[in-house]
């Protein structure tokens, strides 16, 4: 009887010993997955409410990768999805490296430009890929999927969030499943680097106004200005009091040779900020370029009297229709 | 001394090629230079210029056409140029062959086998 209780009791304190080991072993190896995947920790502490539990962009095309090019293929994935008639075979000569048997990530986004999309690099957070897959953008990642450093690109198209699984096409897979947290654990070794393709008229869901800015002016520069007008406008009407972007959409015009409307913009953003060197000088050239040299002169003497890091380039327009002036 | 020579060499060079283009587009002010919102806005398009080629170069050496390499660049915002310059052999290259990774653990667990049946 008393061997027997007292074994009992060895029982219940071995038992409560089991139980307080077990305990600090379950806080260690919560503590530590939390530190290995930050993100899916966070996130799994709740669904923003304006996200829907379940997402699957199933009209998304699939292009399964031939040997290294999962670039070429991920990108077609996210062009075709927003319309662009293009190919994996298409995109080989704009985006692969030979010597690196890859693509990177820089001319992920450049080569998007040449199809007259906006590229948009989304910024390190896995909320925000969950959102753009949310209002129907599938998302470009960069995983590392290997012992050594193996890169490769997969396109987010979907996610379950009660079953914390990711819908992907990548590689050969059309429809590969992936845990959260091993995703974030592939897509943390790449930076987090996750980026979407948009159409000029619409915005990115994670759109930071800076940031977007960027991404337009980027696709002004690379010759889409026609594009270009399309997603200032799209921008200003989120952002009406950005001059920069006014800027921008008149100099578009400008290229586009449509001096008018590049001179309407222009004005408009001189009445908003009177002080913009950039805004009078454009103006400035713009009124010149129509044969409006004597209009334009007050207004490059404005700018003059403002200084500023573009003195040298003021002072050049002002010479400039100095010269017209004369001859005529 | 060859140093300065090459540097003015490659300035003129650029220069040459940067003349049309400057007076085809005189007086208006970029939008990449006033996103960039760079103080020194003049030196800043001289550097990247040249920074553009340099990596139109590194493109072709890398096995692309002059042709494809300049327009691959032209795709680039100057900070894009910037970010690849001397690094496009190191940077992340997403391919995906995973055969290596196969070939790898199949090395390994035949090693394994092997040396476990030895003993």
């Amino acid at each position: 009887m008393v061997v027997l209780e007292a074994l009992d009791a060895l029982g219940r304190e071995t038992a409560r010993n089991a139980r307080s080991i077990a305990g600090v072993f379950f806080v260690l190896l919560a503590s530590g997955c939390a530190s290995l995947f930050p993100q899916t920790a966070v996130l799994r502490g709740g669904l923003p409410p304006e996200l829907p539990q379940t997402v699957e962009l199933r009209s998304v095309p699939f292009f399964p990768q031939k040997e290294y090019q999962c670039g070429p293929a991920a990108l077609a994935t996210v062009l075709a999805a927003k319309g662009v008639k293009v190919t994996a075979d298409e995109l080989v000569p704009q985006v692969y490296l030979p010597a690196r048997k890859g693509s990177l990530q820089v001319e992920m986004l450049a080569a998007t430009r040449r199809h007259g999309m906006v590229s948009y690099l989304l910024a390190p957070n896995f909320e925000d890929m969950l959102r753009e897959v949310a209002a129907g953008n599938p998302v470009v990642v960069l995983q590392n999927r290997g012992v050594f450093s193996t890169w490769h690109y997969a396109v987010v198209v979907g996610y379950d969030y009660d079953s914390a699984t990711l819908i992907l096409r990548s590689g050969e897979e059309e429809r590969e499943e992936m845990r959260f947290w091993s995703h974030e654990f592939l897509w943390a070794r790449g930076g987090y680097w996750a980026m979407v393709a948009v159409p000029p008229e619409r915005l990115p869901a994670t759109a930071e106004e800076g940031r977007y800015l960027a991404s337009v002016a980027a696709l002004e520069r690379a010759g889409g200005a026609k594009a270009a007008t399309v997603a200032y406008q799209t921008f200003r009407k989120r952002w009406p009091d950005n001059v920069n972007a006014a800027i921008g959409l008149a100099n578009a015009h400008h290229t586009l040779g449509e001096l008018t409307a590049a001179e309407a913009v222009l004005r408009e953003a001189e009445k908003r900020d009177p002080h913009s060197v950039v805004v009078l000088n454009n103006l400035a050239q713009t009124l010149s370029d129509q044969g409006k040299d004597a209009e334009a002169l007050p207004v490059i003497e404005r700018a003059v009297g403002l200084g500023g890091p573009y003195a040298n380039a003021v002072l050049d327009t002002r010479r400039s229709i100095l010269e017209k002036l004369k001859k005529n | 001394m060859s140093n300065w020579i090459k540097v003015i060499c490659r300035l003129l060079i650029a220069l040459m090629i940067w003349t049309p283009y400057q007076i085809a587009t005189a007086g208006v002010i970029g939008t990449d230079q006033v996103v960039a919102s760079t103080a020194q806005a003049d030196r800043d398009s001289v550097v990247s210029f040249l920074t553009r080629s340099d990596v139109q170069r590194q493109m072709q050496s890398m096995g692309i056409d002059p042709k494809t390499a300049q327009d691959r660049v032209g795709a680039m915002s100057d900070q894009e140029v910037r970010s690849l310059a001397g690094r496009i052999n190191s940077l992340p290259a997403g391919a995906m062959n995973d055969a290596w990774t196969a070939v790898v653990i199949v090395v390994l667990i035949g090693a394994a086998v092997w040396w476990f049946w030895r003993r």
